[in-house]
């Protein structure tokens, strides 16, 4: 073995391979659901999960299928075939994917076991409760409905007692579709777990604090899984203390991610899931490490409200409260605190063509933070999942001139 | 016809509303049909229904990408440019995603005025959905008093429902005239009332559809039959392209319409006893959904087909802009429901202005021509 | 009963005449700026071919985006009708019809009685137009004519994703840049225009036997990838072209 293919192996995450085995069976216990008499909620990627888990539902997210959908380069095939459906080629199109796998069972694992009932929680967006409505009708099942305002400026108490009282029809919702007694004390258990494995993923979100850096937000897209889908279980818990293990030992060991880091880079927005390799080695071709991203840390970005003590209380502004549902100004701030955090160089931005809340907003937020940090921004335009609207020659261009414009700016 | 004055508002509404303004009137802009009027008008100030602008876009494009439609387009130019200075304030509702975004936008870059973000709820059919609307409304009204520096009675309120419902009734007396004598009143005619409503000083809307309604009469002996060229229409803003007439010159007759600033506009009264917020909350709740509510499963599909048969229409011409997502996820399933009662329909997507050439005009022309 | 059509199309106006139902004579010239006087031309010379003075002809139609500038027409027509009409006339058994023109694509869905059941158009983008051919000609140097037979003799086709002509066409000068294959190129082409017409063609829901018009239907390639994404043959009509004008008058007789 050289000493090249020596450093590449180094440089591989050892626990990628507990990852994939967890989503695995992950999967294959969801599938088996109706055999093995479990019920299955389908839900979003920003919605209540804890009170699932303590009620022993299998929780299913359609984004994270989308998210595999993208990354198996099945989108087009499936947006094509919502589109086919009446479905506008402007749509989501995690959305256009879904709703069409839906009806062919199709996609990287032969479609989602079949819900017993939908959760949509409109934090994350309004496209979420048009897709849910589409699938209640289309699977006949029961949907809830977290209605969590929007806090362009700030929480309002009446937000706060609406959402609160959301929360308990959320119960008896559970109940009812369930059939059986909410358990309380349960419940204060998966509260506990859900936030320590938030804590976690924060603290492995983190060790990019160091350069080199540990890992890239590339790796981050991929660890993300069980935060969104297994929140709240000890085994997302015992996983990231394992990825943080090793993350803190590839620290002390001095193990970058990229080769002779040189500039750090923080990425906004979803991934593009059909080309992260393609972009990870872009980047880091020119030396370059993505240290942090808006979107994975979107899964602990309301953890300042919670309260592990009494979580069903603190859930209703955690929910409410998360990244996407604030104002430009505030989701500036949160991309400026994440700078200095990381001290990143640069700033890539996703205009993701599929997601308006996150996107809307992002030319804004650039000359917010040029304004305030002088932090260069580039913009790649393309699609989460639909890969017709990647321009390879467009952003391979772009990229270039961005790093050629760093690399001027360091020298000078 | 006896419309004139409206035709002059509507091609210049940011000069209507400086003329108002300079006769000492507080104009409020809001950008959506879930801003209650009746509580701008109780706090003494013209409401005025921001469309968005036909000028050619400069600005909003260094703040918006090019997937976000033209009606947001358009309003931000509205503001960016200085037109929109004549308002002495702004609401946003919790609509859509772009017009969320909008909001913060328009509050980070265009000065002067206040800046009120109305969070309804999304659902509309929960107790706490109800309580938490009424709960924002009553904070709407007490930020609204507190920005123009009134003070509103239950009185004032009072008189805005009333004068808001004498708005609905009119506009739906004249519907219905036109539903029975379309001959009476030309489309592009409703088109400009419909745009007007939203703009003009309102006891001068209520002055012409006073006017219009006795001077058509209330000949109300026919009743339209169901024709195979009867064309609902149904979509968000009617602000532009003028569909009425793109469909009389296709040959089809606009025999009713479910734009939000059009058939939807008057639907449900206000009801006038009680408390008047209350009562402005339960319309709300009670009328046909916009896509961005919820309101069950089958509120909309259930109200078009009830809709094209009451109206006899023989098909349903979708208009929606493009980008605009709530509609087009609907899309799909209102066509399938209608065409198992048997109603074809044709999907236009529009942008404002349209594009040059004249595709629309062969998709109208072909699908009438398809009905015969 | 002697009736003629003319489709005064963006680029080309075409005429037709038919006697009871059989085509007499066609004719094909470019529109230019005058669309009255090119679709006036082209009936003209239609009608001397066929042998037939203006003052034989009991009822002329037009349709195209020039259909209401022409002073003789008695009917105007859009040209969905009409090209439903005209392959029913001529080739009854189709059932669904797809035109593709320069800047305009169509699929139209036919009922047995050669009625139109159902259509798409294209939005405003030119992908899977034939303007999207011309633009890609351009990139490659090479003759539109020549795309289809060169395309026949690609190894494989190359891979253009992007549904925008202005990224696509970067896309293909990005191939030849890494040095891909002319022919395969272009067979990549006509992969990606099929791709964007099959999408459309799925959204009408088609049903079989297909027929293909317009100017593109005279590229083997793109008819040859459309073939396979469909599954199943296509047949082209002799008259493609000028199926819209033989329509019209089929339309003219019947008003």
């Amino acid at each position: 073995m050289n000493a090249r293919t020596d450093e590449k192996e180094r440089k591989k995450i050892k626990a990628v391979k507990k990852m994939k085995e967890i989503m695995t069976f992950y999967y294959i216990d969801a599938k088996t659901a109706s055999e093995t008499g479990k019920k299955v909620a389908w839900i979003t990627s920003g919605g209540p999960v804890e009170p699932l888990i303590a009620m022993d539902v299998i929780p299913v997210y359609p984004e994270n299928h989308g998210a595999m959908i993208g990354a198996a380069k099945m989108g087009v095939e499936l947006c094509e075939k919502a589109e086919a459906m009446g479905y506008s080629g402007d749509l989501c199109s995690y959305a256009r994917s879904d709703i069409a796998c839906a009806t062919v069972n199709g996609g990287p694992i032969g479609g989602l076991p079949r819900p017993d009932m939908l959760v949509c929680c409109n934090n994350i967006c309004g496209t979420v409760l048009k897709w849910y409505e589409i699938q209640a009708r289309y699977f006949n099942c029961p949907l809830f409905i977290l209605d969590t305002p929007f806090c362009h400026t700030s929480f309002s108490a009446e937000a706060k007692r609406y959402v609160r009282r959301q929360i308990d029809e959320y119960i008896t919702f559970l109940e009812d579709v369930c059939k059986k007694p909410f358990d309380r004390d349960r419940m204060a258990e998966v509260g506990r777990l859900s936030i320590e494995g938030q804590r976690l993923w924060q603290a492995v979100l983190d060790t990019t604090i160091n350069r080199p850096a540990p890992m890239t937000a590339f790796d981050a897209f991929f660890h993300l899984a069980l935060i969104v889908t297994l929140r709240g279980t000890q085994q997302a818990v015992d996983y990231y203390r394992l990825l943080l293990d090793e993350m803190n030992e590839r620290v002390r060991e001095g193990v970058g991610a990229v080769d002779e880091e040189k500039y750090r880079l923080l990425w906004d927005n979803l991934p593009i899931w059909y080309r992260t390799k393609w972009l990870s080695d872009k980047f880091a071709a020119h030396g370059a490490c993505l240290v942090a991203d808006t979107y994975t840390s979107a899964w602990c970005s309301s953890l300042k409200y919670m309260n592990e003590d009494d979580f069903l209380e603190s859930m209703a502004e955690g929910y409410t409260r998360i990244y996407l549902n604030i104002g430009v100004d505030e989701m500036a701030r949160t991309v400026i605190a994440m700078i200095d955090k990381y001290g990143a160089d640069g700033l890539v931005m996703h205009s993701n063509r599929s997601c308006k809340p996150y996107s809307l907003g992002q030319y804004d937020i650039r000359s917010i933070v040029e304004r305030e940090r002088g932090v260069p921004t580039l913009i790649i335009e393309a699609d989460m999942c639909d890969e017709r609207n990647f321009a390879e020659a467009q952003i391979e261009g772009r990229i270039d001139a961005f790093m050629e414009m760093m690399a001027a700016k360091g020298s000078a | 016809m006896k419309f004139d004055r409206l035709k002059e508002i509507v091609e210049d509404p940011w000069g209507t509303l400086g003329e108002m303004k300079e006769r000492g009137k507080k104009v409020v802009g809001y950008a959506c049909s879930y801003v209650p009027e009746e509580l701008i008008i109780a706090a003494g100030a013209h409401p005025a229904r921001l469309t968005g602008t036909r000028e050619g876009i400069r600005l909003a494009d260094g703040h918006l990408q090019s997937y976000c439609c033209s009606l947001v387009r358009g309003i931000l130019e509205d503001g960016l440019s200085g037109r929109g200075a004549v308002l002495d304030g702004v609401v946003f509702p919790h609509t859509c995603d772009s017009i969320q975004r909008l909001s913060d936008i328009w509050r980070l870059n265009v000065k002067g005025g206040f800046h009120l973000d109305l969070v309804l709820p999304v659902k509309l059919d929960t107790d706490s959905a109800r309580d938490y609307l009424v709960d924002v409304l009553k904070r709407f009204l007490s930020d609204l008093e507190r920005a123009l520096g009134v003070e509103v009675s239950e009185a004032d309120l009072r008189a805005s429902c009333l004068l808001t419902n004498e708005i609905r009734r009119l506009l739906h007396e004249l519907y219905m005239i036109r539903w029975r004598r379309p001959e009476l009143l030309a489309g592009a005619d409703l088109h400009l009332l419909n745009r007007a409503v939203g703009i003009a000083d309102r006891n001068l809307i209520v002055e012409t559809l006073r006017e219009a309604v006795a001077d058509l009469g209330a000949d109300g002996a026919r009743e339209t039959t169901k024709g195979n060229k009867n064309i609902l229409l149904a979509g968000g803003m009617c602000s532009t392209p003028d569909i009425f007439n793109l469909v009389a010159e296709a040959g089809g007759r606009v025999v009713w319409d479910d734009f939000c600033n059009g058939g939807r506009m008057f639907l449900e009264p206000l009801r006038l006893d009680g408390d008047p917020i209350a009562a402005v909350a339960d319309r709300f709740l009670s009328r046909v959904v916009c896509p961005c509510k919820h309101r069950g499963l089958t509120d909309r599909a259930n109200h078009l087909k009830a809709l094209a048969t009451e109206r006899g229409a023989g098909a349903v011409v979708f208009v929606h802009l493009k980008y605009c997502d709530p509609h087009a996820f609907d899309f799909p399933y209102l066509k399938a429901e209608l065409e198992k009662t048997g109603i074809p329909s044709l999907l236009l997507e529009v942008e404002d202005p349209l594009p040059p050439g004249a595709q629309i005009r062969t998709r109208l022309e072909a699908f009438l021509e398809m009905l015969d | 009963m002697i009736t003629a059509g003319v489709d005064i199309g963006s680029i080309t106006a075409k005429a037709a005449v038919l006697k009871e139902g059989e085509v007499l004579a066609v004719s094909v010239g470019f529109t230019g700026y005058n669309a009255a006087q090119a679709g006036m031309k082209v009936l003209a010379e239609a009608l001397a071919e066929a042998g037939v003075a203006m003052e034989g002809v009991d009822a002329v139609a037009a349709t195209g985006y020039g259909r209401r500038s022409l002073p003789v027409a008695g009917t105007i027509v859009t040209e969905i009708t009409c090209h439903a009409a005209g392959v029913h006339l001529l080739h009854p058994r189709i059932r669904t019809l797809v035109d593709i023109g320069g800047q305009d694509s169509k699929a139209i869905l036919m009922g047995d009685d050669g009625k139109v059941k159902n259509f798409v158009m294209n939005d405003k983008c030119a992908a899977g137009t034939g303007r999207f051919l011309e633009v890609m000609a351009r990139a490659l140097e090479v003759d539109l004519d020549s795309f289809g037979e060169l395309s026949q003799r690609a190894e494989r086709a190359a891979r253009i994703s992007n549904l925008c002509t202005v990224f696509a066409e970067s896309e293909v000068i990005s191939l030849i840049a890494a040095g891909e294959e002319r022919e395969n190129i272009i067979a990549g082409i006509h992969e990606a225009i099929g791709s964007r017409v099959f999408a459309m063609i799925n959204r009408l829901g088609y049903k079989e036997p297909i027929m293909m018009t317009g100017g593109v239907a005279k590229n083997k390639g793109v008819v040859a990838a459309l073939e396979r994404q469909l599954g199943c043959p296509i047949e082209i009509s002799p008259y493609a072209q000028c199926m819209g004008a033989i329509g019209a008058a089929v339309v003219a007789r019947e008003k």
